[in-house]
């Protein structure tokens, strides 16, 4: 598509011929370094501890250790961890999504005064450096004794993220005036209004926010770690400190074998919300 | 009432209702503008809520045990003014920490920046495959930080990592990289595995850049790495601003260092080798191995007020360079 490639001259295009070459061997290298963390995870995945112990480094494993996988998830309760990652996730990218929802339609839809102001602190609290906020949020939750359980994430959900309010306000400003003209003669309240019109207009963002929403908790490690204890954490947690031999060395195999098995479902979920997912990014990244 | 029900649908910050125009409004219709005006109340409620609750109250709590010698456990702590302060003013430990943290965010944001243009730009060209080469470039932004811990942990392990296999291949030493005085490297190298992220935001900005432009500069004979730096670069530099602010604060309040030590739990903060123990590791090891409630929340605010005057100073520094091409007859 650029204005060269419209040029017969032979001699530009061999030039452009070999320009493509050292492109794509460009783009396959870096893709390659780029994948290459993942490739080797899962190739340690699949070794002996033996393979790994020693000095010259084995590149592939001499017998696939498949059994490692099972071994990972037996050694742990790796499923009830599974169970709780999934528990809080599913809390969370839930509330979290309708509360948002909620308070985006407001600041699309509505106006008072202060509106402004309003809308720059929420902007502004996107840029709130949130671990300096968890620390001492984790001191009230302990003196309130919601440590080791999943009120936390209840209060967090239903306090909505500014991040995706801003997905939803970007939606909703975008809807025609017309969808609630109507409903606002007959005398609906804005709460109908956004149930029953606003709302089942937009599966795509719900669908994304709770994606992105799911993963954040899913990948969030030191919340998790700092509020449950270890039976009640989540899978994030358990993938990094349970896989320690009775001697305090790590069981390096299983550990990452138990590690394909935590990020496989979140790059499963990002493959197929792709389009959403990317879509979102690109609104909030920088508008 | 139409001005009023405009700027009810207002689509962007800047158009929404003005202090005159709602108080012109009041007039013939102050039951529905009332009503209205309760109603953003009601919606925006949760957030308000939950900013002063979960934001508001626990920021102003550390800044309370900041100036006490509260550590959770002793029953006569006490109220010592700048104390805590005073002392980290004086302990070399955090001046170190905070050095290592800026040196950090001075390496890696530009390099993750450049990186994650770069893909872009390399992607945004036309190309077979360009959908899976994007997807699989932006696939490691997804991994959470665990998996990322573990898989560089092992690709730079001593002994079985596969860099030091490809180093020893072509005759080098091994070097034990997630020790001092290289496990910073691998810090830094983290943070470019996510560049992907930038890499989309970049590719949203590319492809806004009016083609028109690149045309035009085609014709005028300018370069291809010319039209680059003089036309998209400047474009997109309302996104590498934001993505400059985002990545410094990233990056100050990174737990990573933690995710490649040896052992990684808030108990075992030891672990983290000299080169990586950064501000927010020491703020950690502070509050949760030494139980310093009081001083790691002094520690909180300093960095709190940092990365404000920092954000600040890059905002301020930029305002001359970003350039902002908002349209006004823009129809979005």
């Amino acid at each position: 598509m650029t204005a060269t490639s419209l040029n017969p001259e032979p001699p530009v295009r061999v030039r452009i011929r070999t320009h493509r070459l050292v492109l794509y061997t460009v783009l396959v290298v870096v893709t390659g370094l780029f994948l290459g963390p993942f490739g080797w995870l899962v190739l340690t995945a699949l070794k002996t501890p033996a393979e790994l112990a020693s000095a010259p480094v084995h590149w592939v494993p001499a017998h696939i250790q498949w059994h490692n996988f099972a071994d990972a998830f037996d050694l742990i309760d790796f499923l009830g961890y599974a169970r709780n990652s999934l528990i809080i996730a599913f809390l969370y990218a839930g509330l979290v999504t309708l509360s948002s929802a909620w308070v985006g339609y407001g600041f699309a839809r509505l106006s008072a005064p202060g509106k402004k102001t309003l809308f720059g602190i929420l902007i502004g609290s996107m840029m709130l450096p949130q671990m300096i906020t968890l620390l001492p949020t984790y001191l009230i939750f302990a003196k309130l004794g919601m440590v080791d359980t999943y009120w936390p994430w209840v209060l967090w959900g239903l306090s909505s993220a500014p991040y995706l309010v801003f997905l939803f306000r970007q939606f909703f400003a975008g809807l025609p005036r017309e969808l609630e003209e109507a409903a606002i003669v007959d005398g609906c309240g804005y709460g109908t209004i956004f149930w029953r019109i606003f709302l089942p207009q937009s599966w795509p963002v719900l669908s994304a926010s709770f994606v992105i929403a799911f993963t954040w908790t899913w990948g969030d490690y030191i919340a998790p770690q700092l509020l449950l204890s270890t039976d009640k954490s989540t899978l994030a947690v358990a993938v990094m400190t349970t896989y320690v031999s009775s001697a305090g060395t790590p069981i390096t195999n299983l550990q990452a074998a138990a590690s394909v098995m935590y990020v496989v479902p979140i790059l499963l979920i990002f493959l197929v919300a792709q389009r959403g997912f990317v879509a979102g990014m690109s609104t909030t990244g920088l508008k | 009432m139409t001005v009023d029900q405009m700027s009810t649908v207002a689509d962007r910050p800047r158009a929404a209702a003005t202090a005159g125009r709602t108080r012109s409004a009041e007039r013939p219709r102050s039951t529905m503008t009332a009503r209205r005006h309760r109603a953003f109340y009601m919606f925006v409620a949760p957030w308000i809520v939950g900013f002063l609750l979960l934001t508001i109250v626990p920021m102003a709590y550390a800044l309370w045990l900041s100036f006490t010698t509260f550590d959770g456990i002793s029953p006569n702590w006490h109220y010592v003014g700048l104390g805590n302060y005073r002392e980290l003013m004086n302990d070399s430990v955090t001046w170190d920490s905070l050095g290592r943290a800026g040196l950090f965010a001075l390496v890696s944001v530009p390099l993750s920046i450049i990186a994650g243009l770069g893909l872009a730009v390399l992607v945004n060209r036309p190309l077979r495959a360009r959908g899976l080469f994007r997807t699989l470039l932006y696939l490691p932004a997804v991994v959470p930080p665990v998996g990322a811990g573990i898989a560089f942990k092992n690709l730079f392990d001593q002994n079985a990592g596969a860099t030091n296999g490809v180093l020893t291949f072509f005759g080098f030493d091994a070097v034990g990289w997630l020790a001092d005085p290289y496990a910073r490297y691998v810090l830094i190298m983290t943070v470019l595995w996510g560049a992907g992220n930038i890499m989309i935001i970049s590719l949203a900005g590319l492809q806004d850049v009016p083609r028109e432009l690149h045309e035009a500069a085609r014709i005028d004979g300018a370069s291809s790495w010319r039209t680059f730096r003089s036309i998209t670069v400047p474009l997109l530099s309302p996104v590498l601003l934001f993505q400059t602010v985002t990545g410094v604060i990233a990056s100050v309040q990174t737990i990573m260092p933690m995710l490649l030590a040896p052992i990684a739990t808030t108990g075992g903060l030891t672990t983290v080798p000299q080169s990586n123990y950064t501000y927010m590791i020491h703020v950690f090891s502070q509050y949760f191995a030494l139980g310093r409630y009081g001083y790691a929340s002094a520690l909180l605010w300093v960095l709190f007020v940092l990365i404000l005057i920092a954000t600040g100073l890059i905002f301020r520094f930029t305002s001359g360079v970003v350039f902002y091409n908002v349209d006004p007859e823009a129809k979005k």
